[in-house]
């Protein structure tokens, strides 16, 4: 069996939820692809941000919105404006390497927009829909914070999230690289490669796969 | 910094150090750009990065194949690209889609331009999509396409390109680029962005393309520093893979570091780089080489092979099969050996996986509402392979609709819903549900509803996720203007081959079988590398054809011309290098090659004529044969010395052992000096002839790596056409087809039909066109006075043209024209020929005699023999004996009159046939008279018996109670044989023998005569109606005849009175077997009959067929709307002797056809021999020996009138007298002890009695007895 050692945030999460799930979709890749109009709009706007972020002319592009979203977006657009400046990096990918019982492991994952805000760095990530139920306690938050602090090493960063249908946005602050290392361990020890006391039960893990 | 050093290296450790002492030195990973060659080298090189930083955030990596690159680098600047576009499509994204899409758009842009007369239709969408590849790897402009255009002069270069900008059109308008496409934007894109990378590594650059360097060398400025791996004697994706020879020194401006020392490895494998190029023999050690006559027995050899290695302790997975010939014949066949193999092919299409085939039909089933009649044989596959319906319900349902359809016109869907069953309700649910919804919604309904989520599925689920996505693409691009039913018709007839997984994770249990470049691309090394199919053209095939030409569309190409030698020599560079390559990933090389392929084709120009021959498994000396001693007539022929000969060898005279032993000494180097195999051509006349030359050649010289070139004049024409793609000079594609009789005569129906209003004359027309094809290249364009003949002729040259098909004259005269029109061409093969030896030259047509005394054209060394007194195809083929006298007199004449097969009776019969024919001032015969050998011919001066009698059943009972009587009464086994004049007849004696319990053996080619052919049939027409007990009842009988079963089988079969599905006789092994066949559920009828030849022959010597059969199956299926359909015709075309130029292996050997009887035609029964012949119906109108009586067929007078120069009738009848008389005379001498020549004065005619006159030869010759 492949002994995976890199995890995104989503991953994370069906590990959290069941090893059999995780070891179907990441192992064995048994999930079939499908492809829904919420996820289109999502791809649409965080190219949109993205580019306008950067500073270009994005006019052009908005000929492939609905007329929903084009009223979603001039309205978006505006607070966009705002704070477009204080945007120091887009779409910006990480690899963290950390270890677990002396294995090492690697978290990875790519932030839609960093803002700086004074001392402060903040995660930006455009919602179109999955707006997390409990901010504060979403992998995603615990993964991208942990990165971040790593990234910048420091502990003025926050998480915030922005609902593009609703333009509201929730900000999840830092607690701790510990507590977050702890809860992604927790999460990676169900993994038998990484948790030596499990591994006299894999067979029968496998078995009732 | 540069580092030139090889694979086998530390090279890339070196330069992931590097990278590493980047990120270590505070440089941010974003600065860093690194490409790699493929998907699994970034996957490599990002694990030593994770694995060697320390811990915390190692950074943004920027680590990528260059295609991945290029995809990232779009997506980010997309905007930009927009703002240059004025139209009203802008997209925020745009469809970096697969080649699916582009074959679509292709084929939509194709439909815009006019094509006409444009020989490869077919293959037309193929060659654009070269075309365009060629053009956008190597970064071609608009000037430099038109500069290599001139150079290769192809006639449809305009129509090309102007296909080619409406594509790149079409996909602006829809923002949807494959992958050759996205390299145009991404060249718009970096030439408008300031770089943003400070560090640039590139590992494996020697396989860098154009595109790649020209983005380099547009960043090189900006750029502090550059880390390129390479190898200087890389390069192995020269050509068509585009990879171009790069001077790094001078793109960097510094020297290469060399770190690393020349191992042994190294060395060695710089030897066979060097020894390829310079054209000299390989001398390494650690490499091995089999040969075998029989692609079967390599394979046989392969497996044995594996066994040994890992029964000594080798682990499977450091073994790897390298062949470009990656087909369903080695998978089949390694598939069945229990090891575990991993496919790695060159190229997959979805449609090859059993559970995409089955869904694509369901899909068909449930959006096309036309579609009234659905294969009961794909139907059931469907219920049970998707729906999980239990196997007898299947069975039972499809019945149900098939009666119901027939019978009641009943719907499908409505027998469906009628069902009490929890699958067939659910899957109606979903029918019921999402009809009309998009394509990838029935889809995904239907795959979460029926497909099993387990881990034994992942590899189905891993296509269908493919299947899935690219639908949700075309949904994407088309939205709604694309016809669903298109869409599914285009991914079963796809001509995508998507790149498999690129994660190529081998477990240590299985045995990756690979094309050797992906052997490379990986760098996958393994302890042992068995290169397969060496002897194979695949291995060295440059890609060219009549758009594209790989090696001119280089980008570094500089000449004005093109020509043979730079094919060759640029082809030899690229083996070259690939050899180089492979051999450093391996410790042991072992090379195998078969003389013919699966197919019973000759295999030519492969690689093994770089390698010296070291074989282990063969003792390597002569292998001791029973020494032949030549007698004094034959001696003559073995003083050859060189220059032109000509042989005339009377009937039984030993030809074909003293032509053996010529070849003997002329391999022995006795008669000519410097000469190798290859400089030796040897032609027959008969395919049959041929193999038995190399058998016999390859049974004394065991260990010989390469055999003389032994073929008939078609084989040798379809080399020269093939070889060095030389096919394309006369405006053919790569995978031009030979037609064969089973085509030709539906082509030739459906033309003739248009033309006339009846297919009557279709025999007189099909022969007439071969024969005018002769006449053209004999004598040029010439006014043909008959003007309907030449309008079907034009149809049917133009329909072969645009189907990208030869058929058997075009392939002589083709070669003919390159050897003619091509100076280079003819110079390579005239040089290569330096003895060329032709057998029954008395045959040979004016073409062919043209042909060999090209090739002959330097060396001069030509020999031919023949018996004129045997020219028996000269009325009904383009032979020319006329040609073969003339040769006779402008060489040094050898007689072999002596002849040991005959009793002297018979010898003394032929001789008086000759005498007859001379009395009678026809010049039939030369003035050869046979005689016999002391010693050993039998002698008895009654051995010809002539019979008349008043009925035909009189004489059928003489003929049957004299057979019955020699096979009674002989104490050893004994061969017999009737000859007949025509096809017609041996149907008629086969059925008067077999009513008797005599065994038959029919010397024909027809298909059905194949046993494989008949066991799979009979099984597949079981399968497609289960019902029908007969057929089980034959299927038995068959088996129970070659021994397969037992005699109760046979009862236990007889006995059946209901299908044996419904049957539970588990201890019948009979019932296990059709069962098994029946419901083992194959999409691909290929599968389906190699399965079934695989249990019945794979230990007989019918096992060399199974894959012909299985080919011959499959082209059916694919000319056919339904399995049933695809059955039926295989049972139609059972009495065609050619299908798609395959040539089955006779498995019988002459042994085996002691005690039966062998029914032929006279014209087949040349060559053979046997110890007593009967020779019935020689009525006059069989054999008419006067000029005078002589009848004229419209055949005859018809071909004449298409002549350039037509012969009268009287010169037509003199013409087929003659040849009477050489047929009688050659029916005569296949007897050694007895001939029994009857007639019989009453024939039925159209069931009533008709009177008939006997053949002049009872009056004049055997009543001199």
């Amino acid at each position: 069996m492949q002994k995976i050692d890199t995890f995104s945030a989503n991953s994370l999460k069906i590990l959290d939820k069941s090893f059999v799930e995780f070891k179907n979709k990441y192992i064995y890749n048994l999930s079939i692809y499908k492809k829904d109009k919420r996820t289109q709009t999502g791809q649409k706007f965080h190219g949109l941000i993205c580019f306008y972020i950067r500073g270009f002319d994005v006019s052009r592009l908005l000929m492939d919105l609905s007329s929903d979203e084009l009223i979603c977006w001039q309205k978006l657009k505006e607070k966009l404006k705002l704070i477009k400046r204080n945007f120091i990096k887009t779409e910006y990918s990480f690899l963290i390497k950390d270890e677990l019982n002396n294995i090492p492991y690697y978290l990875t994952g790519r932030f839609d927009g960093i803002y700086k805000d004074n001392d402060f760095y903040v995660i930006y990530d455009w919602k179109t829909s999955n707006f997390p139920k409990n901010p504060a306690n979403d992998l995603q938050s615990i993964v991208y914070l942990y990165a971040l602090s790593k990234i910048y090493k420091t502990d003025k960063i926050k998480m915030r999230y922005l609902s593009i249908e609703k333009l509201q946005t929730f900000d999840v602050n830092f607690v701790s690289s510990e507590k977050y290392k702890e809860i992604i361990d927790e999460i990676i020890l169900k993994l038998p490669w990484f948790n030596f006391s499990l591994n006299s039960g894999l067979e029968s893990q496998e078995l009732s796969f | 910094m540069l580092i030139n050093a090889n694979s086998n290296t530390n090279r890339t450790k070196l330069l992931q150090n590097k990278y590493l002492e980047l990120l270590n030195s505070g440089i941010e990973a974003e600065k860093i750009l690194v490409i790699v060659q493929n998907s699994k080298k970034k996957k490599e090189f990002i694990d030593e990065i994770k694995e060697n930083s320390n811990k915390g955030f190692i950074g943004s990596l920027k680590i990528y194949s260059f295609w991945g690159f290029i995809r990232e680098y779009i997506l980010e600047n997309w905007v930009l690209v927009e703002e240059g576009l004025k139209d009203k499509n802008a997209k925020i994204t745009p469809y970096l889609s697969g080649l699916e899409i582009s074959q679509y758009i292709f084929k939509k842009s194709i439909d815009e331009v006019d094509f006409t007369g444009y020989n490869s239709k077919t293959s037309l969408l193929h060659q654009l999509f070269r075309r365009n590849s060629l053009i956008n790897l190597n970064n071609l402009s608009k000037e430099e396409i038109d500069k290599r255009d001139k150079i290769l002069q192809q006639t449809y270069s305009s129509e090309a390109n102007q296909t080619i900008n409406k594509y790149k059109a079409k996909t602006i308008d829809l923002r949807a680029f494959d992958y050759v496409r996205q390299i145009n934007i991404f060249e718009y894109l970096y030439k408008k962005l300031e770089n943003k990378f400070e560090y640039i590594f590139v590992d494996d650059a020697d396989e860098i393309t154009p595109c790649v360097l020209a983005y380099l060398e547009h960043i090189k400025p900006s750029v502090k520093e550059f880390f390129i791996g390479y190898d200087q004697f890389g390069s192995s994706r020269l050509g068509y893979l585009g990879a171009i020879n790069v001077d790094f020194e001078k793109f960097l401006n510094c020297k290469a570091l060399k770190p690393f020392e020349d191992d042994e490895k190294t060395k060695n494998a710089l030897k066979i780089f060097h020894s390829v190029k310079e054209d000299k023999k390989i001398d390494v050690e650690n490499i091995n080489t089999k040969t075998f006559l029989k692609r079967n027995e390599m394979l046989d050899c392969v497996i044995e092979d594996i066994k040994t290695l890992v029964n000594n302790g080798v682990k499977p997975s450091d073994i790897a099969i390298i062949t470009p010939i990656n087909d369903e014949f080695l998978k089949t066949t390694l598939e069945k050996t229990g090891f575990c193999f991993n496919f790695i092919s060159k190229s997959e299409k979805l449609n090859q996986n059993k559970i995409i085939g089955y869904l694509l039909e369901l899909l068909k089933i449930i959006i096309d509402t036309n579609n009234k009649f659905v294969s009961p044989y794909i139907l059931k596959g469907i219920l049970i392979e998707i729906l999980n319906i239990e196997k007898k319900e299947a069975l039972s349902f499809v019945q149900e609709y098939k009666t119901g359809y027939e019978f009641q016109g009943l719907n499908l869907f409505d027998l469906i819903k009628n069902k009490d069953n929890e699958q067939f309700r659910k899957f109606i649910n979903i029918y019921e549900k999402c009809r009309f919804e998009k394509l990838s919604s029935i889809l995904f309904e239907i795959v979460s509803g029926f497909i099993p989520f387990q881990k034994e599925f992942s590899k189905d689920i891993i296509k269908i996720n493919q299947l899935l996505k690219q639908i949700c693409d075309f949904e994407d691009v088309f939205k709604d203007e694309f016809d669903r039913l298109e869409l599914i018709v285009q991914l079963e007839n796809t001509i995508i081959s998507e790149n498999p997984l690129s994660d190529l994770e081998i477990d240590e249990n299985s045995i990756i079988v690979s094309s050797a470049q992906k052997i490379i691309d990986y760098s996958y090394k393994t302890k042992y590398q068995f290169l397969l199919d060496v002897s194979s053209e695949n291995w060295i095939r440059q890609d060219i054809g009549p758009l594209y030409n790989s090696w001119v569309m280089q980008k570094k190409w500089e000449k004005d011309t093109f020509e043979l030698e730079d094919n060759i020599n640029l082809t030899k560079d690229k083996i070259s290098r690939m050899l180089y390559k492979l051999y450093l990933l391996t410790d042991k090389l072992t090379l195998y090659s078969s003389a013919y392929d699966y197919l019973g084709a000759e295999n030519f120009s492969g690689i093994d004529k770089y390698f010296e021959y070291k074989n282990e498994f063969l003792q390597d000396t002569k292998a001791e044969i029973k020494p032949i001693v030549p007698r004094d007539d034959q001696k003559e022929v073995l003083k050859y010395k060189g220059g032109l000969m000509s042989v005339s060898a009377t009937a039984g005279s030993g030809k074909t052992t003293i032509m053996l032993l010529l070849v003997d000494k002329i391999l022995s180097g006795e008669i000519l000096n410097d000469i190798e195999p290859n400089n030796i051509f040897v032609l027959t006349f008969m395919e049959s002839a041929a193999r038995n030359f190399k058998e016999r050649i390859k049974a004394k010289y065991p260990n010989l790596k390469e055999l003389p070139n032994i073929s008939t004049i078609h084989g040798l024409a379809l080399r020269i056409l093939k070889e060095n793609n030389n096919f394309s000079k006369v405006g053919l594609d790569y995978d031009f087809e030979i037609l064969d009789e089973v085509k030709r005569v539906n082509i030739l129906t459906e033309i003739v039909h248009k033309f006339l209003g009846s297919v009557d004359k279709l025999d007189l027309y099909d022969a007439a066109i071969s024969s005018y094809k002769n006449e053209l290249v004999l004598y040029g364009d010439f006014e043909c006075s008959n003007k309907l003949f030449l309008k079907i002729y034009n149809a049917y040259d133009e329909k072969l043209k645009s189907e990208n098909l030869i058929d058997y004259d075009d392939l002589l005269l083709l070669s003919l024209k390159l050897l003619r029109e091509n100076k280079d061409i003819l110079d390579y093969y005239a040089d290569l020929a330096k003895i060329i030896i032709e057998d029954e030259a008395q045959d040979s047509s004016a073409v062919q005699q043209n042909l060999i005394t090209l090739l002959g054209s330097k060396h001069k060394n030509i020999i031919r023999c023949g018996d004129i007194n045997q020219a028996i195809t000269s009325t009904f083929t383009n032979s020319d004996v006329e040609g073969f006298k003339d040769f006779m007199k402008k060489s040094k004449n050898v007689v072999m009159d002596r002849c040991q097969r005959c009793a002297t009776g018979v010898l003394d019969c032929a001789n008086d046939t000759v005498d007859y024919a001379k009395k009678e001032e026809i010049n039939a015969f030369s003035d050869l008279i046979m005689k016999p050998v002391e010693g050993k011919n039998i002698i008895d001066s009654k051995a010809v018996g002539s019979f008349i009698f008043e009925t035909e059943k009189e004489e059928n009972n003489f003929v049957l109670k004299e057979i019955q009587s020699l096979l009674k009464n002989s104490d050893k086994p004994i061969s017999i044989a009737i000859l007949t004049r025509s096809n017609f007849a041996i149907n008629k004696w086969v059925k008067i023998l077999e009513e008797a319990n005599i065994r038959t053996y029919k010397n024909s080619d027809n298909l059905i005569n194949n046993l494989c052919y008949r066991i799979s049939l009979l099984i597949l027409e079981f399968i497609i109606n289960p019902y029908e007990l007969r057929t089980l009842k034959e299927i038995a009988k068959e088996l129970y005849d070659i021994g397969f079963y037992d005699f109760d089988t046979l009862r236990y079969a007889n006995s059946l009175c209901e299908p044996i599905f419904l049957r539970d006789d588990f201890d019948e092994q009979f019932w296990w077997d059709m069962n098994y066949f029946l419901f083992k559920n194959y999409y691909s009828i290929y599968d389906l009959v190699c399965e079934i030849g695989e249990f019945y022959f794979s230990k007989t010597g019918e096992k060399d067929n199974i894959h012909m059969v299985a080919t011959i199956a499959q082209k059916v299926k694919n000319s056919q709307k339904t399995f049933e359909d695809a059955v039926l015709r295989l049972r139609e075309i059972q009495f065609k002797n050619n299908f798609s130029n395959i040539k089955f292996f006779k498995s019988e050997n002459k042994d085996k056809r002691k005690n039966t009887v062998s029914v032929m035609t006279i014209h087949k029964s040349k060559g053979d021999e046997f110890d007593y012949v009967f020779i019935p119906e020689l009525t006059k109108d069989n054999l008419c020996l006067s000029i005078d009586d002589c009848k004229l067929k419209e055949k005859s007078t018809f071909i004449q009138k298409i002549k350039k120069y037509p012969k009268d009738d009287f010169e037509l009848k003199k013409e087929i007298t003659e040849e009477n008389f050489r047929l009688i005379y050659v029916g005569i001498t296949r007897a050694i002890k007895k001939l029994y020549l009857t007639v019989s004065n009453n024939y039925k005619f159209f069931a009533r009695d008709k009177k008939f006159e006997n053949s002049e030869f009872f009056e004049g010759v055997l009543c001199k007895k």
